[in-house]
């Protein structure tokens, strides 16, 4: 989908890095499957490195602007039950994200034992999973209609808060 | 959270899940219906050319029980979500269904030979369920501000939906009162109009959105979009024009104005494959590559015998690699993707935790299914071609088992959206 409005375009730029790291676990768990993959490979180590930093900083603040920023706005405007939807989402989400980052950074450190990696591979790939999905729904649903509700004044307001927070 | 709440407040647009998994779980119960008639009509299909028997019963289980089908599930939820319009009475929405299904089912009867009182009932039933459908699909499209090339494919879809229906009922008459001076060509008429322009032209339109909304595509070029549309449009009524004028000639034109319109299609499907945030699709989208490839050779082979080139059994062969090839395989591939996608906003896990997909799906069906459906393909198109009824039963066989499977999966699907979302 492409957008009309500066906001929706940095949300989708948001959800392109949050891609990024999502696909790079997505290979790292298919090609490492049940054991412990070694933390000193080299993509292996950019994968958590990127985990680590990126995925809890990202997805945290992706979820505050959309929750205090947009949701309000959509439900001033009379949709309702999207917000409402995607605050479960996050909910659900948010200590995946966190959780993944965490154990990614202890892994750069001192390496996975078994226990710790069938942690690691469970929540990651039930991260995988719900964020893809709830990403297909923001592109498909939230954006769209933020690019409709948005106009000028409003987008330069939420673009610019974005970029400040970012 | 309420089900039919996911964007809903002042303007809901979910529908309550029983309306379109009614629709979705009827495809898969024709499916498995299909490939059971097919299998027992399976000595006549190589040399199948039209008329009242099993085989006609088999043909219009799959393309009406399960393409249309399937089309009018997903056209009833999709669309409302894509137009931010919603449907204006659900209840007419349950109605259809209530007139396409049963009347579908008698209308096989009908066809198959067993019971000819069945056919007009039967088809009037239908056709009451399909007109509906137009009716309230029509009506979403029209205020469909925000979409208007999916609006467009859509709208032309539905002209071709009634030039279908008016060239069917005429057939019906004709087998009992014999009027029409060409019955085989006025056949040829409603079987290209409803797979290239009913269901072509729905997937065409429809693939639009699905497409880039799986593979998280940032854009798709929307002037390919109108120009697919246009060479689409133009090579069915070319098409038409040429099987009421009686000039096959301009079967030729249009087949090569359709290679071109659906050309223009695997441009834009390519656009989307490019700009995907998401590459890894798994199975359903090794079924949509292969409908893909069906719906190309199903354009070459019509263009062969159009140009009067000889294929053992080809006009056969021509409906088999459209119908099965490219519609049904495409058709397959989009409903388990769509099925537990829906599922996931109507259902609530334990806690209040959103559900996951995975726990709304079954893998190991749909793989079978995969198989069965492939094997069934080749199986059949070589006993068409080697005019070898063991091949064909033997395809029908590995369909059935690929349908079953899919039913397997369907029955998961809605089994689990009921258990964890309260139905309505």
């Amino acid at each position: 989908m492409s957008f009309t409005y500066r906001t929706p375009q940095l949300l989708q730029e948001d959800h392109q890095t949050t891609l990024d790291v999502i696909e790079r676990l997505d290979a790292l768990l298919a090609k490492a499957r049940r054991s412990p993959p070694d933390v000193n490979d080299a993509t292996v180590r950019g994968t958590l490195k990127k985990a680590a930093e990126a995925i809890g900083a990202e997805v945290e603040f992706h979820f505050k602007f959309e929750e205090d920023e947009l949701f309000p706005r959509l439900e001033e405007a009379g949709d309702v039950g999207i917000g409402m939807h995607l605050r479960e989402e996050h909910a659900a989400l948010l200590p995946l994200g966190l959780a993944i980052a965490k154990s990614a950074g202890e892994a750069i450190d001192s390496g996975f034992t078994q226990a710790d990696w069938d942690d690691f591979r469970d929540k990651a790939g039930e991260l995988i999973e719900r964020m893809l999905a709830h990403i297909q729904k923001e592109e498909m649903a939230l954006l769209p209609m933020l690019d409709e509700l948005l106009d000028d004044e409003s987008d330069m307001e939420l673009s610019v808060q974005h970029g400040n927070a970012h | 959270m309420m089900p039919g709440g996911f964007m809903g407040g002042a303007k809901d647009r979910l529908l309550p899940v029983s309306v379109p998994f009614r629709f979705f779980g009827a495809a898969a119960f024709f499916h498995v219906l299909a490939w059971l008639t097919l299998l027992w009509g399976a000595d006549d299909l190589p040399r199948f050319i039209g008329g009242p028997g099993p085989v006609l019963a088999a043909l219009h289980l799959m393309t009406l029980g399960v393409l249309a089908m399937a089309a009018i599930g997903a056209s009833y939820q999709l669309l409302p979500v894509a137009t931010r319009q919603p449907l204006a009475r659900v209840w007419m929405a349950r109605l259809s269904f209530w007139l396409f299904a049963p009347g579908l089912l008698i209308l096989a009867l009908g066809m198959s030979g067993e019971a000819d009182s069945a056919l007009w009932p039967g088809a009037i039933l239908a056709c009451a369920g399909l007109l509906l459908f137009a009716l309230l699909t029509g009506d979403n499209l029209r205020r469909a501000g925000s979409l208007p090339i999916v609006a467009a494919h859509g709208g032309a879809a539905l002209v071709a939906l009634l030039g279908t229906i008016a060239a069917g009922l005429l057939l019906i008459g004709d087998f009992s009162h014999g009027y029409l001076a060409d019955h085989a060509s006025v056949a040829v008429l409603h079987m290209g109009v409803a797979a290239f322009g009913f269901m072509g032209l729905l997937v065409f339109g429809y693939s639009l959105i699905l497409v880039p909304m799986y593979l998280l595509s940032r854009s798709v070029p929307t002037r390919p979009g109108w120009l697919q549309l246009g060479l689409g449009v133009a090579a069915i009524l070319l098409f038409a024009a040429g099987r009421l004028m009686a000039l096959p000639l301009l079967d030729v034109f249009a087949l090569l104005i359709g290679l071109a319109a659906a050309a223009t299609y695997l441009v834009l499907m390519r656009a989307a494959w490019k700009s995907a945030m998401r590459r890894r699709q798994g199975l359903s989208f090794v079924l949509l590559r292969a409908g893909w490839a069906g719906m190309v050779l199903g354009l070459l082979a019509g263009l062969v015998l159009a140009a009067g080139i000889d294929i053992p059994n080809g006009p056969a062969l021509f409906g088999w690699i459209v119908l099965v090839g490219w519609l049904l395989t495409f058709v397959t591939g989009i409903l388990q993707r769509i099925m537990p996608f829906l599922a996931s906003m109507h259902a609530t896990g334990r806690g209040g935790k959103p559900v996951r997909v995975s726990d709304l799906t079954a893998e190991l069906p749909l793989r079978i299914h995969a198989v069965g459906h492939g094997l069934a393909f080749v199986l059949v198109a070589l006993g068409i071609v080697l005019d070898l009824n063991v091949l064909v039963q033997l395809g029908a066989v590995a369909g059935l088992a690929g349908a079953l499977a899919f039913a397997a999966f369907a029955g998961v699907v809605i089994v689990q959206v009921y258990r964890l979302g309260p139905p309505s």
